[in-house]
């Protein structure tokens, strides 16, 4: 009898801690979710490029549980960092149960775009144009044929500087021109300061830069495939400049130095001022050294009867959805509750970046950055300008390059003439 | 005897059929795609463009292919050399018969415990840093300055010492093993018969270490022709001639690189099949210029 009691207990007890289960499931996902949600049902599956211990994979696992509280659909986020690269086009030739990731947006419309969604009528019922940088969805699209990404981290590239240090040697204003720019390294040599901070990693990005700005990317493009340094007299001109840029000083001690100890120099030791690089170098140097500079930030300087004045690199890591995705638009409305609004900004703020929608603000650290951005009205620039341009060549030719800011170069003939000798 | 037949096959089916899916398959794949123009790893086989021999021309008409295969020699030669005849010095010295044998022994090895990436970051952050490095300081001491190691000019040499320095204790423990199977009885005879210590490591040390010397050398070809991460820490944002080897110009040609999205899977198979045939030369060298079966103990 005893026994049977206590069965009847034991019963009614789980009974009850079932009950009581589904109830705290339910009201755990929210009011939406399982009760009416645009997406109940839904699994949305996503490739991230960053890891879950990233700030931006922190963000994005909170828009995706945000996003599941309002619509009801479940985002699963694999984190496969950057090595997704790697593997993402095998699993898309293969139909691997991918609804959405994240990748450069050049590889995702030049490599991938055989098996990524047209995005342009959801991008255009959605009112996308609004909320995003023009340039990188025209160059996503004029790369694709039709609009195959949206932009989460938008990236440009230019002069990062310390402005307190600026300040200091008394420069008021961005240099323009790459004489103005001259002058204001001299100023800061006067002051006690060290003008340029340079790792052996972005010594392509530095000259690429310069170069673009007397003879146009194409015309380097060009160079770099078919050799001919020696003969385009914009390019010796370039090399000369930067041959005159390393002696006269204006280099930090030890650069070109191992990334990224020469772009740590800026915020550990505080007497170098600028950095030539994209944007995300700031956050780097922050987090690297334990320190907040007060970061700005100014376009290449334009040279005297250069080909190309005001050019600026710009780059993006994007959002593409599969083209075999049975969600695609609960896909591109997670997509766009991540880009925009609340979520951007988050994403802007914790990670250091500039938001992807044009309508948050920037945080401090990336001062400057917008200006350029807006200011590019044609093609962003592409990485290293050109310089890239011959996969095979590339590594001898970046030796080359770092020899040239290691002093190893006394003029700029010399310089072209060690890169015709690669041909 | 039917019936052994068939427990015969059904014991070897599941290993014969792994070997040829996992091994052979991929094996001749890989061949074949080195004479096809393919810009997709797993791209199909409609995809594929016959090229001929145009991969491997391209290859040795190709300046980096041409520096990383340079490269990848000096690893092989000049730290074979080092970490094979430090690591031979350490077996010698830990069999010799020292205090503290097992401490040394863990000592040297652990370098193969941790991961290369907080090796090699060890090695750039702390040891060739240019401002606090440990070199730096020293050599500072004696008032040398302006060295710097991670230059275009020293860069592989800083790469090739931090790589030996990891690699000794795995090779000294080979050694070890080698050395410790010579019967002391050999030893001691040698002793009576007046020879001194390093007589007997020419006379019997040395000629009863040629099989362990042969399995070094083939590990060691392996390591070297799959010499990659350490490539990748000493040039971690762009690939570097100065550190460039072919498994890392094989994987920029297959993957592309930042701001290059040119992909060609067909003349990353042919990199892949130049240093298949490599190994087998090293390995065929080394079998027949180091004969093993003249000596029994």
């Amino acid at each position: 009898m005893k026994k049977k009691l206590m069965s009847i207990l034991l019963v009614t007890a789980m009974t009850a801690g079932l009950v009581a289960g589904c109830g705290n499931g339910s009201g755990g996902s929210g009011g939406d979710s399982g009760s009416g949600g645009e997406y109940d049902g839904v699994e949305l599956t996503y490739w991230s490029m960053w890891n879950n211990n990233e700030p931006q994979g922190k963000v994005l696992q909170e828009a995706a549980d945000a996003f599941e509280e309002q619509t009801g659909a479940v985002v699963n986020i694999e984190f496969r960092g950057r090595d997704i690269s790697t593997v993402i086009s095998a699993s898309l030739e293969a139909e691997e149960q991918i609804d959405l990731f994240e990748e450069d947006y050049n590889r995702i419309a030049l490599n991938y775009a055989d098996y990524v969604a047209d995005l342009t009528d959801m991008a255009e019922a959605a009112g996308y144009a609004d909320n995003s940088y023009q340039i990188f969805n025209d160059k996503a699209t004029e790369w694709a044929g039709f609009l195959c990404c949206i932009t989460e981290q938008p990236q440009v590239g230019g002069i990062f500087y310390n402005q307190d240090l600026f300040d200091d040697a008394g420069i008021t204003e961005a240099p323009a021109t790459w004489d103005d720019f001259l002058a204001a390294c001299q100023k800061l040599v006067d002051a006690g300061y060290q003008p340029m901070a340079l790792d052996s990693a972005y010594a392509m990005f530095f000259f690429g830069y310069h170069l673009d700005r007397w003879i146009g990317e194409e015309a380097v493009a060009e160079l770099t495939t078919n050799g001919g340094w020696s003969d385009n007299e914009g390019a010796v001109s370039a090399a000369q400049d930067m041959v005159d840029f390393v002696n006269a000083g204006y280099l930090a001690d030890g650069a070109p130095d191992e990334y990224p100890a020469s772009q740590n120099s800026m915020g550990i030791d505080g007497d170098v001022a600028m950095v030539v690089c994209a944007n995300y170098v700031t956050s780097e140097v922050n987090a690297n050294s334990g320190t907040e500079l007060n970061w700005n930030m100014f376009n290449y300087p334009a040279v005297d009867g250069g080909a190309d004045p005001t050019g600026a690199y710009a780059g993006s890591n994007s959002i593409a959805i599969t083209s075999y995705s049975e969600n695609q638009q609960a896909a591109f409305d997670f997509a766009m509750f991540l880009v925009t609004g609340e979520y951007d900004q988050k994403m802007a703020d914790t990670a250091n970046q500039i938001p992807a929608d044009p309508n948050n603000t920037a945080p401090e650290s990336q001062n400057g950055t917008i200006e350029v951005l807006q200011s590019l009205d044609s093609s962003p620039l592409t990485w290293n300008m050109g310089l890239n341009s011959n996969a095979d060549l590339q590594s001898s030719i970046q030796d080359v390059v770092i020899k040239m800011y290691e002093g190893q170069y006394s003029s700029g003939e010399e310089v072209t003439a060690a890169l015709d000798a690669l041909y | 005897m039917k019936k052994n037949k068939g427990f015969i096959i059904c014991f070897t089916l599941p290993c014969v059929l792994t070997l040829l899916i996992m091994y052979l398959y991929p094996v001749i794949r890989t061949v074949v795609m080195s004479f096809f123009g393919i810009e997709s790893v797993t791209a199909d086989f409609s995809d594929w463009t016959f090229n001929g021999v145009d991969n491997y021309l391209r290859l040795f008409g190709s300046a980096t292919y041409i520096r990383a295969m340079q490269n990848m020699l000096l690893i092989w030669v000049i730290g074979g050399i080092a970490t094979l005849s430090i690591g031979l010095l350490f077996a010698v010295i830990l069999t010799s018969g020292i205090r503290f044998k097992k401490f040394f022994r863990a000592a040297i090895y652990l370098p193969n415990v941790i991961s290369a990436v907080a090796l090699a970051t060890m090695w750039i952050q702390y040891v060739y840093n240019q401002d606090y490095g440990m070199l730096t300081r020293i050599l500072g001491f004696f008032g040398i300055t302006g060295i710097n190691w991670l230059g275009t000019d020293l860069k592989f040499w800083a790469m090739l010492i931090a790589f030996v320095f990891g690699a000794v204790g795995y090779y000294m423990l080979i050694f070890i093993s080698g050395i410790e199977r010579i019967p002391s009885d050999l030893y001691e005879a040698a002793t009576i018969d007046g020879a001194n210590k390093v007589q007997q490591f020419a006379s019997i040390t040395l000629p009863l270490l040629k099989s362990i010397f042969k399995t070094n050398i083939t590990f060691w070809s392996v390591n070297c022709i799959t010499f990659f991460l350490w490539s990748r820490m000493f040039s971690s944002v762009s690939t570097e001639a100065s550190t460039v080897v072919p498994v890392v110009y094989l994987y920029d040609v297959v993957f592309g690189t930042k701001g290059n999205v040119q992909r060609d899977a067909g003349a990353g198979a042919a990199i892949g099949v130049t240093l298949a045939i490599f190994v087998a030369l090293v390995y065929f060298i080394t079998n027949r210029l180091i004969k093993d079966d003249d000596l029994e103990f």
